[in-house]
């Protein structure tokens, strides 16, 4: 299941031309937030692997920067039932953060989560309480190895979580992204247990002021003035 | 293995059905809120209308425009962004344009003009009058406009209304009759605009399917 969805968003995501999307390996500040993406999410795993008493690994193998209306293009997933876990950041920068799972995927998690023998016998709050907190978990990880990074300082609101297609999820986003910049980041996370792969995309949404002060940083960093 | 066949199998089937009305009684028990849950999302390319004939499907994109004179559906999906679906009666020709933000004035770049309500409806109904190849009158219908999240601070600054309201007066600018409506909520929708009788159906968030 997991490995279908990969290849096809692999090779849909042809569909949207090379000259929109700006791959990790093209531009170091991209280089530089894709190692602050894997060192959240290593700092997630380790909460994540508490919880499950199992050993997670999450990989966040590549990021794209692509103009905000394409996003939806570039998924392809339309139609795709999907469970998202939204945090909006407040403080010094603004930030929209955006954990999104398929709807079958969340239950599977769920499920994990709080050890019911199989995701049929989840109790859809306790559904949604357990993916809001993975929610919390893993974006909260992501937003320390940023925080830490840039010397921003970013205060996460409660985590709320939605339940809709995806492309009727993200508009809201896209919308507010449009208005403020006119590029979206995106990370495509995949959880990595035993029994097998979870994917999930995170989506961070950056006010044009955040998108600054990262690039700045990024160039310091290469150029060994940081 | 067999589970996502299945599933696609049996939501096929029930889509036919599931067009038409879904019995109150019915969706209380377990089984049918699942049967209601699979149909309600399922991928199918195909749709079946009334007559049982599938019509190809035509996907918009956001910031995207549709004009078609086969008789296909556009579909597009619509949460705080607005689908405007324009009908050639005559022509038996039509268009869908996702307009995401109500005025081209808010940004300083302007070089994709399909996002904005004010630019997005005259190019449509433009391009429907030169696909027609006559100025007969055009009507339209409009979807979308939710707030998704009705608890996010200021997040949008309420955009769905203001797209509403901005695709209306473009709409009367235009000189394109409103016939029908189905806006705001908190939940999104996909939408299915009939080109060739100008029929749009509109399924919402919570599975509620219904022709506007």
């Amino acid at each position: 299941m997991t490995e279908n969805i990969t290849d096809r968003s692999v090779s849909e995501k042809k569909s949207v031309s090379e000259t929109d999307v700006w791959a990790s390996d093209k531009g170091a500040d991209l280089g530089i937030l894709l190692e602050l993406g894997s060192i959240g999410a290593g700092n997630a795993a380790t909460s994540m692997s508490e919880i499950f008493q199992e050993q997670i690994l999450i990989e966040v193998p590549k990021i794209h920067t692509l103009p905000p209306h394409l996003v939806s293009k570039f998924y392809q997933k339309h139609d795709v039932p999907t469970t998202a876990i939204y945090m909006q950041l407040r403080g010094e920068a603004d930030c929209d953060m955006l954990l999104l799972f398929e709807v079958e995927e969340a239950k599977k998690i769920a499920a994990m989560m709080i050890m019911a023998p199989s995701p049929e016998d989840v109790d859809p709050e306790m559904e949604a309480s357990a993916i809001e907190e993975l929610g919390n978990i893993v974006i909260g990880s992501f937003l320390t190895a940023l925080s830490d990074f840039t010397g921003v300082n970013l205060v996460p609101n409660p985590p709320q979580r939605v339940v809709d297609s995806f492309d009727a999820i993200l508009d809201s986003f896209l919308i507010k992204q449009l208005l403020a910049s006119d590029r979206a980041i995106v990370f495509d996370t995949y959880f990595k247990r035993a029994d097998g792969n979870i994917s999930g995309i995170l989506m961070m949404f950056p006010s044009r002021q955040l998108q600054n002060v990262l690039t700045e940083k990024a160039k310091k960093w290469v150029t060994g003035n940081g | 293995m067999w589970t996502p066949l299945f599933q696609r199998l049996f939501s096929i089937n029930t889509l036919g059905a599931n067009l038409t009305k879904i019995p109150q009684n019915s969706v209380n028990s377990p089984t049918a809120t699942k049967k209601h849950f699979a149909s309600q999302f399922s991928q199918s390319v195909v749709v079946q209308n009334h007559a049982a004939t599938p019509i190809e499907e035509v996907r918009v994109n956001m910031a995207d425009m549709k004009v078609e004179d086969r008789p296909v559906a556009l579909v597009t999906n619509i949460g705080s962004c607005v689908a405007v679906c324009i009908h050639d009666a005559i022509n038996k020709c039509g268009g869908l344009a996702h307009i995401m933000l109500p005025s081209s004035s808010v940004t300083h770049n302007k070089s994709f003009p399909l996002k904005y309500a004010d630019t997005a409806v005259p190019a449509l109904t433009e391009a429907l009058r030169k696909m027609g190849k006559s100025s007969v009158a055009l009507s339209a219908k409009m979807v979308g406009g939710a707030n998704m999240f009705p608890n996010m601070r200021s997040i949008t600054l309420n955009i769905g209304e203001k797209n509403i309201e901005a695709v209306r007066q473009a709409l009367a600018a235009e000189g394109v009759r409103l016939l029908a409506e189905d806006v705001r909520g908190n939940y999104g929708r996909r939408v299915s605009f009939n080109v060739a009788d100008g029929s749009v159906c509109v399924r919402n968030g919570n599975g509620e399917v219904k022709e506007i």
